[in-house]
């Protein structure tokens, strides 16, 4: 079964169509690279799994749950599911174990203290667990970005959505984001990885999709994608990029 | 080590003060400013014509204006209370920063140098203008022998300190807050200030030069900085104790409300109605709130909560009609209020209990200030309303604050809000109170009021004063923290959101923080307006600290002759006005500094 099945699935801002009608699949475990020109709605779509965005045509259905207006099912979603922001979006008044911790706290309703003992788990597994005690702001963005990876994993998701997680980050920052991704992938996580990264694409993706103006032009294996495209956009889009 | 540190100082000042030939020019020009204003301030103070017993012998009127003497009691209680549980707080929320003996020293030597310096500059003569002729006439004031003594004396102090300085001692640096209080009790046992009293017939008398007032202060004032000490040293033992700081946090919740029934009124409590009516009551509303709050998320009781709100509603509604108990018709609403937000938050036992603990603290407060506040008897103060002076300077920008920044937090976030009826309310109470001078409101609170209220419900205009200040100065902290509110970038919501925080998490744990700390700036110079601007209730006949000093001893000709003395006290006034405000400011810069830590 699917872990998250998007049908036909339009969206508008104002008179403006971002989604022009995007289906796809995802399968427990899979890791989904997402490409395409700036603008042409990648952000909006993984924004939608988890109902940043409303959908107004079609359907998602996440992990059995279909996305509608009830608060419930939202709320019920938004714990399966965790997501990484461009620009990190840590919590600046508190520390980076407050930050991890918050939602296991309030969300979770769990202890504090087996709160922080996994947030020190996942701080390691991120690699930075000595820095447990600064604030975000203190930290650089490369590590900021880990802590951000840690919160979302401290609720224990079933899927994680990132979106451009490395595209405000210093080369040499970039790849020790990249590496904890990895490490994510292959420890069986299901993801959607919206990124410029085609070197993580061609290591770790299960499947890598393009879009363009709303439309997905292209779906296919990482090898096929990048040395044998289907279609016409996406070698115009490769020979941009690469 | 006094070696570096000096070097240390001479570069610094080198670097600051004279690193170019325009800021060496600056430099001598502001200090030749500050010191000429110095010695103006000094001369006018010493001049011959200036009667300083004219503050001095009114300090009680200055304090509390016309309060009975019999019941002082009641405020040194009051007053107790307030730094019991400062003590407390600064014990139980201290960082554990250290400092040393040494550099305490260093501080005092510090300010020791700096009356020194002051002393020496002082001006030897002073003008008088004598009000008959119009003539400006020299006088001698302060000759250099005269000097001699306090020199030696703060010379003496220099070498004392110097000495305690070698002690190698450590302490926390909370801890200086008592040590700062210390200094005005010393003051207190040493210094001798006559007083006026009341004789038995009520005429003012002037009973002894020499008796200090500090004689009937210097002892209540002691056993307080004790008990604030003993207190301090309580907060820190219990540190650790969560449950110990969650009580202090509510007792500050509720100790203005004890403070404030405690000094107005005597009440004369009816036991027998006590015990047929009032405290079956209460026990009644504790109860069903309590089940309420454990009983609702259960699945059979679910399906009935509709009903029993619907029934609440028409109770409630039907009450206000009836004639009942006051305690009864707030009882109810109060327990709508809950019921409405109850199966939003009662779904875990850490919820459960924390709702729990509210609601017995609300009905609690609402039963007290209904016995309390409605209570008929009062303290009777001759000719005036309570009382004036520094307390009710001190109550009005306490309450002010006190009542007025919540009012603010929810007024900004109903403002705020997606519900059109809430927003609409909040946008109509912050524009109709801020669209309106404060004079106004003032005046409104003194003569309209009273037609607003209900039949029997009838408050002192201390009182009335304090609900419009609460709601002035609340509409404008609303104003502010929406500002803060809107300078959260909306990445932090979506994060609050993407790790599945309802409303209420987000607003308290991400949003309110964060634009709270944004705005301290903001607030504490609105709180040092609120502060400030209380002396505008002189309009309505209040006597505060302000109108005590020019209007009431400018008066005075029983038993001296203070009359044309206003001069003095305003600058003693502007003098204690800067003390506080300047503390404030100061507090709140180390605040921010503190706070500052997580930003960047
Ligand atoms: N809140 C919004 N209001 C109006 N238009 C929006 C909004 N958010 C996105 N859009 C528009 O929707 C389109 C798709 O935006 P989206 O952010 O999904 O693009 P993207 O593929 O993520 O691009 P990029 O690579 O630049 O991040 C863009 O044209 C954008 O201008
Ligand atoms: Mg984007």
């Amino acid at each position: 079964m699917s872990i998250i099945e998007a049908k036909d699935v339009k969206k508008w801002f104002g008179d403006f169509q971002a989604l022009k009608g995007i289906s796809m699949e995802i399968q427990e475990g899979e890791v989904l690279v997402v490409c395409g020109p700036s603008g042409s709605g990648k952000s909006t779509f993984i924004r939608c799994i988890n109902r940043l965005e409303q959908h107004q045509e079609g359907s998602i259905i996440v992990d059995g749950i279909e996305l509608t207006n009830d608060i419930k099912n939202i709320e019920a979603i938004r714990s399966e599911v965790g997501m990484v922001f461009q620009s990190f979006n840590l919590f600046p008044h508190l520390t980076v174990l407050q930050n991890i911790t918050l939602a296991p706290i309030w969300v979770r309703k769990k202890s504090k203290s087996d709160s922080e003992v996994k947030a020190m788990e996942l701080l390691e597994r991120v690699g930075i667990p000595e820095q447990a005690h600064k604030f975000p702001g203190q930290l650089s963005g490369g590590q900021q970005q880990r802590v951000a990876i840690a919160r979302a994993l401290a609720m224990e998701p079933k899927i994680m959505l990132f979106d451009e997680p490395t595209s405000a980050l210093d080369p040499e920052m970039i790849k020790e984001v990249l590496d904890v991704m990895k490490e994510l992938a292959k420890s069986g996580m299901t993801m959607i990885v919206v990124t410029h990264e085609m070197g993580f694409a061609k290591e770790v993706a299960d499947r890598v999709m393009l879009f363009d103006d709303g439309l997905m032009v292209e779906e296919n294996t990482p090898n096929e994608f990048f040395d044998n495209p289907k279609n016409d956009r996406t070698k115009l889009f490769l020979s941009q990029i690469l | 080590m006094m070696n570096i540190d000096l070097k240390k100082q001479t570069r610094v000042i080198k670097e600051n003060l004279f690193s170019s030939p325009v800021s060496t020019l600056l430099t001598f020009l502001t200090s030749y400013i500050m010191i000429s204003f110095f010695r103006g301030m000094f001369g006018f103070a010493t001049a011959p014509d200036k009667d300083w017993l004219s503050v001095l012998n009114n300090m009680q009127l200055y304090m509390v204006q016309a309060y009975p003497e019999s019941d002082f009691i009641r405020i040194w209680i009051c007053v107790g209370l307030g730094f019991i549980f400062s003590g407390l707080s600064v014990g139980l929320w201290e960082t554990g920063e250290k400092t040393s003996l040494s550099k305490l020293c260093l501080t005092f030597s510090k300010i020791i140098f700096g009356i020194i310096f002051l002393t020496l500059i002082a001006p030897t003569t002073s003008v008088i203008v004598s009000t008959a002729t119009g003539i400006r006439e020299q006088v001698d004031v302060f000759s250099y022998a005269e000097r001699i003594p306090l020199l030696s004396i703060l010379l003496g102090l220099l070498v004392v300190f110097f000495l305690l300085s070698k002690i190698n001692l450590n302490f926390n640096k909370s801890f200086l807050v008592s040590i700062y209080l210390f200094v005005p009790i010393v003051f207190l046992w040493l210094m001798k200030i006559p007083t006026i009293k009341l004789d038995a017939e009520n005429q003012r008398v002037f009973p002894d030069p020499l008796m200090p007032i500090a004689n009937s202060t210097k002892i209540p004032w002691t056993l307080i900085w004790m008990s604030f000490v003993a207190a301090y040293l309580i907060g820190i033992y219990f540190k650790n104790k969560k449950q110990f700081k969650t009580a202090v946090s509510i007792s500050w919740v509720l100790l203005p409300l004890l403070i404030f029934s405690w000094i107005f009124k005597k009440p004369l409590i009816d036991l027998n109605e006590l015990i047929r009516n009032d405290i079956p009551v209460f026990i009644g509303f504790l109860l069903v709130g309590v089940l309420t709050i454990y009983f609702i998320n259960n699945k059979i009781v679910e399906k009935f909560y509709g009903y029993y709100l619907g029934l609440l509603v028409i109770v409630t509604l039907a009450s206000l009609f009836l004639k009942v108990i006051l305690l009864v018709k707030a009882g109810l609403l109060l327990l709508l209020l809950f019921s409405v937000i109850i199966p939003a938050v009662s779904t875990s036992a850490k919820g459960k209990r924390s709702l729990t603990i509210v609601w017995i603290v609300s009905l609690t407060t609402t039963a007290f200030l209904l016995e309390g506040g409605t209570s008929t008897t009062q303290i009777v103060v001759p000719g005036s309303s309570i009382f004036g002076g520094f307390s009710l300077t001190w109550l009005l920008a306490i309450f002010g604050t006190y009542v007025s920044f919540p009012l603010g937090v929810l007024l900004a976030l109903g403002r705020n809000s997606s519900l059109p009826i809430i927003k609409g309310v909040c946008t109509g109470i912050i524009e109709l109170v801020r669209s309106v001078p404060y004079i106004t409101w003032l005046f409104f609170a003194s003569v309209t009021m009273a037609v607003f209220l209900p039949d029997g419900v009838e408050f002192n205009l201390i009182v009335r004063v304090l609900i419009v200040t609460a709601f002035f100065s609340g509409a404008y902290f609303a104003e502010n923290i929406r500002g803060g509110l809107q300078s959260i970038p909306k990445g932090q919501f979506e994060a609050a959101d993407a790790i599945g925080m309802n409303t209420v998490q987000k607003t308290s744990l991400i949003v309110l923080p964060q634009a709270l700390r944004a705005i301290v700036p903001t607030l504490v110079s609105s709180i040092i307006t609120g502060f400030k601007d209380s002396s505008l209730v002189t309009i309505i006949g209040l006597f505060d600290f302000l109108t005590i000093g020019r209007m009431v001893i400018g008066n005075q000709s029983i038993p001296i002759n203070f009359i044309g003395h206003d001069r003095e006290n305003l600058l003693f006034i502007a003098l204690v006005y800067w003390i506080f405000t300047f503390t404030l400011s100061r507090r709140s810069m180390k605040f921010e500094k503190r706070l500052g830590l997580g930003e960047r």
